[in-house]
């Protein structure tokens, strides 16, 4: 005699329906956010990778936003040195000009005039600001770092020989700054000073060559110098280069962790609602399968 | 020798027998979708025969017991799985509700504010002077504070409704003890007295059923059909007719209901049911996750204040505290974690020295680097926060996995369960064929009897 079973089949029918329409939802859900994790509890570790990835990608975000905070401020810089060039290399010809001897005494009062002008202009751009703050007054950026006495020509740097220093991204940091001291008044040559002792020689006539030589010096520190931000500029473009390509992995790591199989998705779900009619179907048929009772009452 | 009123007797006898059981089976079936019915079995039994001289006559059949079919085993493994599976719901209900408060995969957690403030930081530190940019700090600082503040009040509203459905689960309790108790007194009179005792014990298994969802019950046999209730550590529910009722007391350091049985705290020892769920939400879980909570916050805000404090400020002073220094012990500092200043211009971006040195962002790198310093219990802010985040959705899937592999068992012993006791319609008709035929041959016997007497009547007149 084979073992009784459970004549009230309706609790097992039940519970397959509920099984795969809860199947269903899950595919829907699935597929309506096209994602695989949409609770903690779906995928514990999964969901705590994400918190990682989400973090990161912000992260990523923000220095990618420094970056361009950067770039304008070394474009800035290495523009201004750029016309630093451009003011010493006008000196120096206006120099060799007043050097070679041919000159009126008033010709000569005009060239040392407009070098002394030149001297205004180059002091003008040392004090160049970006967005409310000096780009070369070292770390005293609030404080304007080059003063003209325009009684004796003399410029006082007024700014600190500090140098700050940016996260391009976790474990990369770049200087960010060169001190206007060490761009304009360093010991190989002072910029202000040379093109002052260019003005008055040109005035007294005498010495002409060696303040031209003093020009030279200083216009080749500063170029020496805004190499510093050509190189700066190139490095923060890598920056920008790997922070880009860290999103890129970072996005197709936050697919692989919690995206949607769209395909087995959708497969699933189909499997879940034939599964779940079915169920239903059979369901409905036992429920009204004619028992014994019926042949009973048609016999009499 | 026989007779022939001998023979009538036993017609009729067999009549009655077999109506007995034309009702049982009748009852079966009008009791075929009764919640903890059992079918009753008719069981026939010979009467004792006659000697007369050599010969041995039969005298007919008798109902000798309607008997209810039960497995007694297979009812206490039903409450035993029905106990598992009170508590995994009760605790996948509080899961659930906690795991809404930290969906890290709609944005919805404490990663975005987090990651924020360092953000933040990194904007300063690329633009220490700005006013705006400092601005931006305070602010990211202020929504790090109310997330926290947010998240941990949060789960004591939590903690505080599950602590009211642990005083419902007891006075459910109580109710359910005290039916027990009642149905107990007649389980034991009807088994004494000689009745059967099945629809009483349908009954009582009915509510010890309900009562195993609550809490874990040990079952003892009393003798004469009574049951002593009590939990699984021995406290007791139901003893003979008497109920024992549990009762709730405030505990004065958590503010929570205790549960007391007969004078004694029992609330740590009640292990299994939905009571126990409950108590697992309301008196580990949440305040595993609040301590975390604590601790975050509070060794957060330390670092940040001690890394604030070794460097100048915008307006040449040593750094002060940003936030409020936590509440000496962790606990609280999540609830209670805000802001000591406002002023943009008391974030220390610089190493110093003071003044003029606005554009410095030595310090500002030293606040930035603590997001990926191990200063969380050994761990970094966010590594130690999605820690937190497993934890709670791993609780939460372990117990939906246990859920539904035990739900599986359940089925299966309440298969077996119907296997025994649960009604067949077939089954039924079946016997009630066998039942009308045998009644209705007796019945015929019983006329034919009755011609025979007649012939003998006749005979003498």
């Amino acid at each position: 005699m084979s073992i009784r079973l459970n004549p009230n089949l309706l609790p097992d029918l039940l519970l397959s329906i509920q099984q795969s329409s809860q199947n269903q939802n899950i595919a829907t859900q699935e597929l309506a956010s096209g994602k695989a994790v949409n609770q903690l509890s779906d995928n514990p570790a999964a969901a705590s990778a994400l918190v990682r990835n989400h973090d990161q990608t912000t992260q990523d975000d923000q220095f990618l936003q420094n970056i361009t905070t950067l770039q304008t401020r070394f474009q800035t810089a290495d523009s201004t040195l750029g016309n630093v060039v451009d003011i010493l290399t006008r000196a120096i010809s206006l120099g060799t000009e007043g050097a070679n001897g041919t000159m009126t005494a008033s010709d000569q009062a005009a060239i040392a005039s407009e070098v002394q002008g030149l001297q205004t202009q180059l002091v003008g751009l040392a004090n160049t600001s970006l967005q409310g703050t000096y780009l070369f007054a070292g770390t005293a950026v609030n404080t304007q770092p080059f003063t003209l006495n325009q009684a004796t020509g003399a410029v006082t740097y007024n700014g600190n020989n500090g140098v700050v220093s940016s996260q391009l991204y976790t474990g990369d940091s770049i200087q960010t700054n060169v001190p206007g001291s060490q761009l304009f008044q360093n010991g190989a040559g002072d910029a202000f000073a040379a093109l002052q002792n260019l003005a008055s020689s040109l005035t007294s006539n005498t010495n002409i060559g060696a303040a031209l030589t003093q020009v030279q010096n200083a216009l080749s520190q500063v170029s020496v110098q805004r190499v510093f931000y050509g190189n700066a500029l190139n490095q923060v473009s890598a920056g920008e280069n790997f922070l880009n390509q860290d999103k890129l992995d970072l996005s197709s790591q936050e697919n692989t962790l919690a995206g949607a199989d769209l395909a087995a998705v959708a497969s699933n779900l189909s499997q879940a609602e034939t599964a779940n009619q079915a169920t239903i179907a059979a369901t409905g048929r036992i429920l009204s399968q004619p028992n014994l009772l019926d042949f009973i009452t048609s016999a009499n | 020798m026989g007779s022939l009123n001998a023979s009538l007797n036993i017609a009729l006898q067999s009549m009655l027998a077999e109506q007995g059981a034309i009702e049982t089976t009748t009852n079966n079936i009008a009791n075929v979708n009764t919640p903890g019915y059992s079918r009753e079995r008719a069981d026939f039994a010979e009467t004792p025969p006659l000697h007369i001289g050599d010969i041995t006559l039969g005298t007919g059949v008798t109902l000798s017991d309607v008997q209810s079919l039960r497995d007694s085993i297979l009812d206490l493994r039903v409450n035993q799985e029905t106990q598992q599976q009170g508590q995994l719901n009760a605790f996948i209900s509080g899961g659930q509700q906690i795991q809404t408060l930290f969906n890290e995969t709609s944005g919805t957690g404490l990663q975005a504010p987090l990651t924020a403030f360092f953000t933040s930081l990194s904007q300063l530190s690329a633009n220490p002077s700005d006013l705006n940019t400092r601005q931006g700090v305070i602010t990211a600082a202020q929504n790090l504070a109310s997330a926290f503040n947010q998240t941990s009040t949060n789960l004591t509203n939590l903690q505080r409704n599950v602590d009211q459905s642990v005083s419902q689960s007891v006075s459910q309790i109580n109710t359910l003890t005290s039916q027990i108790a009642a149905v107990n007194i007649q389980v034991q009179s009807a088994s004494t007295g000689g009745q059967n005792p099945g629809p009483f014990i349908d009954q009582r298994q009915q509510l010890i059923n309900q009562l195993s969802n609550l809490v874990d019950v040990s079952e003892i046999d009393a003798g004469n059909g009574s049951l002593t209730l009590t939990t699984s550590t021995g406290a007791p529910l139901v003893v003979g007719g008497q109920s024992f009722q549990l009762t709730t007391q405030t505990d004065s350091t958590t503010g929570m209901q205790d549960i007391y049985s007969q004078g004694s705290n029992i609330t740590s020892k009640i292990s299994s049911g939905q009571l126990a769920g409950q108590l697992q939400i309301r008196d580990q879980e949440i305040p595993s996750i609040q301590n975390s909570l604590d601790t975050l916050a509070s060794s957060l805000a330390t670092s940040v204040n001690s890394q604030n404090a070794k460097g100048i400020d915008l307006n040449g002073q040593a750094g002060g505290n940003l936030f409020n220094p936590p509440p000496a012990g962790v606990t609280g500092a999540a609830a209670t974690l805000s802001l000591a200043t406002t002023d943009p211009t008391k974030i220390a971006a610089s190493a110093g020295p003071a003044p003029g040195n606005a554009g410095d962002n030595t310090n500002a790198n030293a606040l930035l680097a603590l997001q990926n310093q191990t200063i969380i219990n050994g761990q970094t802010p966010l590594t130690y926060y999605s820690g937190l985040v497993f934890k709670i959705g791993n609780d939460l899937s372990n117990a939906q996995t246990s859920q539904q592999s035990g739900g599986l068992v359940l089925q299966q012993v309440q298969n077996l369960q119907g296997g025994v006791s649960g009604v067949d319609i077939n089954e039924e008709s079946a016997n009630l064929i066998r039942y009308q035929n045998a009644y209705q041959a007796s019945a015929q016997v019983s006329s034919i009897i009755n011609t025979l007497l007649q012939d003998t009547i006749n005979m003498v007149q």
